[in-house]
């Protein structure tokens, strides 16, 4: 999973990037609302962590020039307690939001949520033939086992089984699992794809040559 | 009832009540009076011309001998003692040899007491009279009866009278009507001073209403005013004014704990996420110590904002501790300048001292910290390598203190609100360098409870001058 965070303040920035990579998210980050806005419709990610307040254009003004053009789930970051300004930025498009300060279990709960919703799930468990996706606890098991996965063969698994059905290319793939300070070796991926492969089973994941990979 | 009296309508009705009746009072009996006298007159007329018809007639039945000479005294004495036949007198003269009682009766006595002419209608206890006032001639009333009693210098008296029940009974009617008038106009004046008390306390109560529907926090509210200009309209005015200025500091109030709560909301979430995310695992002692160092730093950040604040604060409500005293801005300023010096060497800027003797009373500290804010910001916003003038002067009645730097300048559009709290041009928070946006905001309160001013002009480099009274 893919995230930008789009924070003025370079600790507060610092901080939630090396937070949420901790929680095996691939990260980028943005200083201000200029710069955000550029990535944010570059990138397809998963999730934006957007504060309101921002240098440039702010919040409210990117998240509608955002929604323009894509839909990806917001959280907004909103430092005033003020019902407006939580109005406005739910208005704008965002999907949540979160007053300063906030808990971070609580920005990693909603963002898991967020995600979630957008990939057309309510539930954090997912059942694949016998193995079952715990995205809150981001753990797999197998006939109530858990087998030890990397957090990148995980992230793999868990972005897969989340587009269940759907032929994923690698171009998507390497943009979801690495983050724009990553300087990925082409092949890596099929590394990590043969692996989970030997961990699940050899037909968890399923190549679709010259398009990518699926789970059925 | 203590209430009602408390009650400005209720007093004003009282006095006004108080001073009706007293009016109408005067003037009612002032009517009566007059009434009353000419009433009396008109009787005393009527009785001193039957007088003249009697005694006309007395002598028209037998003319006397000499028609031009005035009759003697003993001409008149035989004369009342035989008027002759009744039927020689005018009609209305009748009634006085017919008895009864009613009409004009007249009875006359010699000198000796003794009866000369007694009417028949006369009432039966007359006697005649003795005194009659100063003069020979006087008017009195007994019971129902008005009476003319005179005695002529020959001794011979007489008492011309008539009843008057009639006369004062339609007196005591009249004065009966004008009493209940009175009343009837007192009680009119009344429900009119009433009306006219509550017309005229009517804004009083509008004002009063709409003040405790403000103070009850609807701050937007305002008196509506008539446009009449009166005395009532004025004070409308002036609370309303009040009230403005109020709502305003009110406001500036909210924005600025707004503000503040804002500022302080982001080092509180550095930390909070920064020590949620040591403790969630095991790390190494070099990632415990860039976390630690990230919560001093949100920290320290905080700290300089309650600090700030509490200069503010102190500002805001000078406390009566800090007399004035005799101090030079040019030495603070200097003093402020070493201070700064190894900040200067830390952008590569240099400063550029012009500083001439500026005497003056104030706080020295708060001084410096006017200096301090200005100088400070013109070391870390300009690129490095710029050049900062710090200079003081005095003029005739002022002392001058200038901060000059050559970086961009500012912006016209930032000018206004340049020293509003937590205002800041570039809009980046560059709290990392302990800015917290109330530098300048500090500046403006001291220099303003100093009595002097400050001014900034962005254009060709940023110029910040105070303009300070000489001490």
């Amino acid at each position: 999973m893919r995230l930008l965070v789009i924070e003025d303040d370079p600790l507060l920035r610092h901080s939630l990037t090396e937070g949420l990579r901790e929680e095996l998210y691939a990260v980028d980050s943005a200083a201000d609302g200029d710069e955000g806005l550029v990535k944010a419709l570059a990138t397809d990610y998963d999730g934006i962590v957007l504060d309101g307040m921002l240098p440039g254009i702010d919040g409210w003004e990117l998240l509608r020039r955002l929604r323009l053009e894509k839909a990806t789930p917001v959280l907004m970051l909103t430092a005033r307690d003020a019902v407006t300004d939580r109005i406005r930025g739910l208005d704008a498009g965002a999907d949540d939001y979160l007053t300063k300060p906030f808990d971070f279990e609580e920005l990693l709960a909603r963002l898991r949520a967020l995600i979630r919703r957008s990939s057309g799930r309510g539930s954090s468990l997912l059942e694949i033939d016998g193995i079952e996706i715990d995205t809150a606890a981001r753990s797999v098991r197998r006939d109530g086992e858990i087998i030890l996965l990397t957090p990148r063969e995980y992230g793999l698994v868990e972005y897969l089984a989340l587009h269940r059905g759907s032929v994923v290319s690698r171009t998507e793939l390497y943009e979801h699992l690495f983050d724009e300070t990553e300087n990925t070796l082409s092949n890596l991926l099929d590394v990590h794809v043969s692996n989970v492969r030997k961990k699940l089973g050899p037909a968890f994941i399923s190549t679709r040559r010259g398009h990518g990979y699926s789970i059925e | 009832m203590k209430r009602l009296f408390r009650s400005v309508r209720w007093r004003l009705l009282l006095w006004y009540a108080l001073i009706l009746l007293g009016l109408i009072t005067g003037l009612c009996l002032l009517a009566f009076r007059l009434t009353a006298n000419d009433r009396t007159s008109q009787i005393d007329r009527e009785i001193r011309n039957f007088q003249g018809t009697f005694f006309r007639s007395l002598f028209a039945s037998q003319p006397l001998p000499n028609k031009d000479d005035p009759p003697s005294v003993d001409e008149i004495r035989q004369r009342l003692r035989n008027p002759g036949d009744a039927s020689s007198f005018p009609p209305e003269l009748h009634a006085l040899f017919e008895g009864g009682s009613g009409g004009t009766y007249l009875a006359c006595w010699d000198s000796d007491g003794s009866e000369l002419f007694i009417s028949a209608n006369a009432p039966a206890d007359l006697t005649p009279p003795r005194q009659t006032g100063d003069g020979s001639t006087g008017y009195v009333e007994i019971g129902h009866r008005r009476e003319q009693h005179r005695i002529n210098p020959s001794g011979m008296s007489s008492i011309i009278g008539r009843d008057i029940a009639a006369e004062q009974a339609e007196l005591r009617n009249f004065g009966l009507l004008l009493a209940l008038g009175g009343a009837a106009v007192w009680l009119a004046g009344l429900g009119g001073g009433w009306w006219l008390a509550g017309r005229a306390l009517k804004p009083i109560d509008t004002i009063g209403r709409t003040a405790s529907r403000i103070a009850a926090g609807n701050l937007d509210e305002r008196i509506e005013l008539a446009r009449t200009d009166n005395e009532l309209d004025q004070l409308g005015g002036v609370l309303n004014d009040t009230f403005d200025r109020l709502a305003a500091a009110i406001e500036r109030q909210k924005r600025f704990t707004a503000d503040a709560s804002h500022e302080l909301h982001t080092p509180v979430t550095i930390i909070l996420s920064e020590t949620q995310r040591a403790l969630k695992r095991e790390r190494e002692p070099e990632q415990y110590r860039e976390i630690l160092a990230n919560c001093r730093t949100a920290a320290e950040r905080m700290r300089a904002l309650v600090e700030s604040l509490l200069v503010l604060a102190r500002q805001d409500l000078p406390s009566p501790g800090t007399e004035p005293v005799a101090c030079d801005l040019a030495e603070i300023a200097g003093g402020v300048a070493d201070l700064l010096q190894p900040l200067a060497n830390e952008h590569s800027i240099a400063i550029h001292r012009e500083l001439s003797p500026a005497p003056l009373h104030g706080d020295p500290h708060s001084l410096a910290m006017i200096v301090q804010n200005l100088l400070s910001n013109a070391l870390v916003h300009p690129p490095s390598g710029s050049q900062v003038f710090l200079k003081t002067t005095t003029t005739a009645d002022s002392v001058l203190l200038e901060v000059r730097d050559s970086g961009p300048g500012i912006a016209a559009e930032h000018l206004p609100r340049l020293f509003d709290r937590f205002y800041r041009a570039d809009s980046a928070r560059g709290q990392a360098n302990g800015h917290t946006g109330l530098g300048l905001a500090i500046a403006k309160t001291i220099v303003g409870n100093h009595g002097g001013k400050i001014e900034v002009h962005g254009a060709d480099g940023t110029t910040f001058r105070v303009t300070l009274p000489k001490g």
